[in-house]
């Protein structure tokens, strides 16, 4: 089993192709299950959520019922309020997914849009465009959001089209280096040579066919990261506030009975967000080491 | 010699030219909020004013809490870059080992659980991970201080820097970041035609593929992170109580103080400029030097 980069191969040989089933090695494989799996259950956690079946109200409050322990009847137990904490924790989808979501198109157009031209036309445009991501590069990331959260007094969703700003930098120099790569292979000047409009090759053969994958792979990251960072900022307490569930905020209510032995009001929003992270994290990269990486024969 | 100086030279200017992009994005934005600060509507002339206060670092007094920012902001930065740089050698020592031997040793069984552990130990909420090592440290030992010790009752200050070290150290989600790209480089290297050779001749080709793959990738994946660093500091420092810059940061967005918090990005803007200074000298001094 020998190992090469992807890149270098295409560049070698171009009409080499091997079926994706067969670059996968065992450990791809499993990574990438349990990203779909993480995947699979946020999507399923959001329709409930939006929909509102299935699950208890977890506005609900109940004194009577506070501090139970995880049972059939409540899954997660519940919490200081009497609040079920498995409803809480399918509500909670509804504070990322949306702004995640928003975060990822905002990055992954203006990011396509700025690789490509800067990619393409290096001459003209690509030291003015990669001025401007360095400035927006060149800002701690929590530091620029503080900032738009003092000046705007913004919602999540406002706070999440930052994020996905302050991302752009990334997804345009990966998108650079694919077009400059891909510029000079031999299909794109018989694209050019046939008479091919510009507009084709960019979208079909540049984008379409042959960054799918990056682009793939770069949401599945933005959307771990976007995960983390509005857990965190609700944490904080200046992301989703409290009545309204959120992973973050949970751990934040949670942490306060933590000393009293009552570890699963936080511990257990806690393992969600790590789990939801880590498949998130474990897709990108499998997907990562499936398309660009190596090629294993 | 000469070409150093010239490469030094163009990064100085390229640094200088984004720092003074930086501070005209921030006048435009003070110029957009509600609310007065310095040199707002005076247009080119209150941006010269900013740009001086700024460059001479006397920043004057914040409105909220009528100190000196300069007194504020400075210990607060000095506290943030120790922990910055401790938590970049905290988390190096936990990922290089496990890069190199899950890609030295890639079939042996541990391998692929460390790479996994790896993960898990990334992905871990930082705010979670330090509550849960303040609950363990405090109710089972009492060997480490939890709380940053002031000047008067400093009894050993080292100590004090150790849990928040450690737990940015683990929490800032970089550790499976170095692991992939360790385990990468040193595999593209180790399967060259050459290395394969010198191993069958019974030679120890480990030591001279970690020195010929790894170093140039570790050097600038440290550097970039230093401002996602500043970031996750935010959070450590608060959970800790820790005197830094991320937490006087989030107390100034609580108290709408925004002169203390554009200080506070404009210094962080250098810190991280000059991180990318360095980074990209240390690049091209190995590069020349290989040659």
């Amino acid at each position: 089993m020998k190992r090469f980069y992807y890149e270098k191969e295409m560049a070698q040989k171009e009409a080499f192709y091997v079926p994706l089933y067969k670059r996968a090695s065992a450990v791809d494989v499993i990574s990438i299950g349990y990203g779909l799996f993480v995947v699979t259950y946020l999507i399923c956690f959001y329709v409930i959520a939006i929909t509102n079946t299935f699950i208890k109200d977890p506005m609900q409050v109940d004194i009577k019922n506070m501090f139970l322990t995880p049972s059939f009847e409540h899954l997660f137990g519940t919490d200081f309020l009497g609040r079920d904490i498995f409803s809480r924790i399918v509500k909670a989808t509804e504070a990322f997914f949306l702004p995640g979501v928003i975060a990822i198109t905002v990055s992954t157009a203006f990011g396509l849009g700025f690789g490509i031209v800067s990619g393409f036309y290096p001459r003209y445009f690509s030291r003015g465009i990669f001025y401007f991501l360095d400035i927006i590069d060149s800002f701690p990331r929590v530091i620029l959001i503080l900032i738009v959260i003092i000046l705007f007094n913004p919602s999540i969703y406002v706070i999440m089209a930052f994020v996905g700003i302050t991302s752009i930098p990334k997804t345009a120099s990966y998108i650079k280096t694919k077009v400059e790569l891909l510029k000079e292979q031999r299909f794109i000047e018989a694209c050019r040579a046939l008479g091919l409009s510009k507009r084709h090759i960019i979208f079909k053969h540049v984008i379409w066919l042959y960054s799918k994958s990056v682009l793939i792979i770069q949401a599945t990251l933005r959307m771990g990261e976007s995960v983390l960072i509005e857990t965190s900022l609700s944490y904080l307490g200046i992301g989703v506030q409290e009545p309204v569930p959120s992973w973050g905020n949970m751990v934040a209510m949670g942490k306060d009975f933590f000393f009293q032995g009552k570890i699963w009001l936080s511990t257990i929003p806690a393992v969600m967000i790590l789990m939801t992270i880590m498949g998130l994290y474990l897709l990108g990269d499998g997907l990562n080491s499936l398309y660009n990486e190596k090629v294993s024969r | 010699m000469v070409r150093f100086l010239k490469v030094f030279m163009r990064e100085i200017l390229n640094a200088v030219l984004l720092i003074i992009g930086v501070t005209t994005l921030l006048y435009l934005i003070f110029n957009i909020m509600p609310g007065s600060f310095i040199g707002k509507g005076q247009g080119f002339v209150g941006y010269i004013d900013i740009i001086r206060r700024l460059f001479t670092f006397k920043f004057g007094i914040s409105p909220v809490s009528g100190r000196d920012i300069g007194n504020l902001v400075f210990p607060a930065f000095r506290n943030t870059l120790i922990l910055t740089i401790g938590s970049i050698i905290v988390s190096l020592l936990i990922s290089v080992p496990i890069g190199i031997f899950s890609s030295y040793r890639r079939f042996k069984s541990y391998s692929w659980t460390l790479s996994i552990f790896s993960y898990i130990i990334s992905s871990i909420p930082v705010f979670f991970l330090g509550y849960l090592v303040i609950y363990l440290i405090s109710r089972y030992t009492a060997v480490l201080p939890i709380y940053y010790l002031y000047e008067a009752q400093r009894g050993k200050p080292i100590l004090s820097y150790v849990l928040p070290i450690i737990v940015l150290g683990i929490g800032n989600d970089s550790i499976s970041e170095i692991v992939r790209l360790v385990g990468g480089e040193l595999e593209r290297v180790m399967s060259e035609d050459y290395v394969v050779a010198s191993k069958a001749r019974g030679e120890r080709v480990l030591q001279s593929s970690i020195h010929e793959g790894i170093i140039i990738p570790i050097i600038s994946i440290i550097f970039s992170k230093i401002p996602f660093l500043i970031g996750g500091a935010v959070i450590v420092e608060h959970v800790f109580n820790w005197p830094g810059a991320g937490r006087l940061a989030f107390q100034a967005t609580l108290d709408r103080d925004l002169p203390v918090l554009v200080v506070i990005a404009f210094l962080s803007v250098l810190f991280v400029r000059a991180a990318a200074l360095i980074k990209s000298m240390i690049l091209y001094y190995y590069q020349t030097s290989e040659r």
